[in-house]
């Protein structure tokens, strides 16, 4: 009896694992554009209450629409290689406007909420509004696996950036680090700072590359948006686009 | 209770098995991109591929595209120095060793400028045993490479005049704007 206990508890908890976040609302997948109102998605696991969870989510939202409309990135990445190791340091820092943030929770909305087996998400809009219609609003799966992760979209006036990681037990851990991998990945777009020194060292037998890497840079960005996610479920790979407009 | 000592025990051999499996799988060259092994050829761009292969899908990433950059900005320090070299000897400054200095000081700092505009254009991730192989494929406009060259002769031009009052930069900037119509 333990046994088949064991084993139905283990098969559980595999799926559990394996098809993580399942459904989600279609505007956590894709946001939509409205004129006039900017949107951001903010979203929390499973907590006691419904309070609890909401207010997480509409917090995270509101992060995210102040990272929105304006943030400082500021990136460098080292790479040191002696033909044996390859040693890799990248660093990432952002930061953005407390009043910014004080200005978004005095003047934002809630304009629709999904809870599903696996969390809470909120679309948030800035500046407020009264009355707001979301097309096609609801609970879905995910779509198939979209164009932009291999291939960068390439829009006039706009810049592109992708996150992408994978092997998270914490989803919301996975796509708040997603999030931020994309909007990293659009100042590297934009424009980076390239140094490096490479040595090769050569005999009869043996070819030694030692190779010094810095790249770096330090950029304010206005309009950087998560604009779609994707989650490959089979593999458990969390995906985030982010697009700014170039400046 | 015996069974559920086998079952245990059977799980962890399983374990053991799946990450003690010998060594690291290698690419299969069946996996390995067409644009890795062969990247783009174009007129008005310059095309770069990297790899890395690291058990942090987020890390492979991030170090794929930074050897990809690198690529492009030693690509561009090598074709900035031939302009360069190919300008300082048909005005005679070919073995000048102050026009070598400004050839070398134009092209390294336009190799080690702000790279405006670099972008990853293509990537493929695979999976290798525990670890992930990223492949990333830059792109960098030539137009971009023209306005930067430009803006460091300029820039070297008031410390090189110092030695060499008599140069043309007009002459320089004639030159590199023949790599411009190129690019269009």
């Amino acid at each position: 009896m333990k046994f088949r206990i064991l084993t139905v508890v283990l098969v559980i908890g595999l799926q559990n694992l394996m098809y993580s976040q399942e459904y989600i609302p279609s505007w956590f997948e894709e946001l939509p554009e409205v004129t006039g109102v900017r949107l951001a998605v903010g979203y929390s696991g499973k907590f006691t209450n419904e309070f609890s969870a909401k207010s997480t989510a509409v917090q995270l939202a509101r992060k995210n629409m102040a990272k929105q409309i304006s943030i400082r990135l500021k990136f460098d990445v080292e790479e040191l290689a002696d033909g044996r190791l390859r040693l890799l340091n990248p660093s990432f820092k952002e930061f953005y406007e407390g009043a910014v943030l004080n200005a978004i929770e005095s003047n934002s909305t809630v304009v629709d909420s999904a809870i599903t087996t696996d969390g809470y998400f909120v679309l948030l809009a800035f500046p407020a509004v009264e009355y707001f219609s979301l097309p096609d609003a609801g609970d879905k799966t995910w779509s198939v696996r979209p164009d932009w992760i291999e291939n960068l979209p390439e829009e006039d006036g706009y810049v592109y950036g992708i996150g992408m990681v994978a092997r998270y037990s914490n989803w919301v851990r996975a796509w708040q680090d997603a999030d931020e991998y994309a909007r990293f990945d659009l100042g590297k777009n934009l424009q980076i700072e390239a140094e490096s020194i490479h040595a090769v060292q050569r005999d009869n037998r043996t070819t030694i590359e030692s190779v010094i890497l810095k790249q770096s840079y330090d950029l304010t960005i206005e309009g950087a948006t998560i604009v779609a996610r994707w989650l490959d479920t089979a593999n458990g790979v969390y995906y985030s686009l982010c697009r700014a407009p170039k400046p | 209770m015996k069974k559920l000592l086998t079952f245990v025990l059977l799980i962890s051999v399983a374990l053991f098995t799946i990450n003690c499996g010998g060594k690291q799988p290698k690419a299969k060259m069946s996996d390995i991109p067409e644009w890795y092994l062969n990247p783009p050829q174009a007129e008005d761009a310059i095309y770069q591929a990297g790899d890395a292969v690291k058990t942090s899908m987020a890390l492979a990433k991030d170090a794929a595209d930074a050897r990809a950059r690198d690529a492009i900005a030693r690509t561009i320090e090598l074709r900035v120095t031939n302009m360069m070299k190919d300008f300082m000897q048909q005005s005679g400054l070919g073995e000048d060793s102050e026009a070598l200095e400004f050839t070398s000081n134009v092209s390294k700092q336009v190799a080690n400028t702000v790279l405006k505009g670099c972008r990853i254009v293509k990537r493929e991730m695979k999976v290798e045993g525990n670890s992930y192989h990223a492949y990333s494929l830059a792109e960098y406009n030539l137009n971009s490479l023209v306005e930067e060259t430009l803006n460091e002769a300029r820039r070297q031009k008031a410390l090189y005049n110092e030695a060499k009052a008599n140069m043309n930069f007009e002459e320089l900037e004639r030159e590199i704007e023949k790599l411009k119509s190129v690019g269009q």
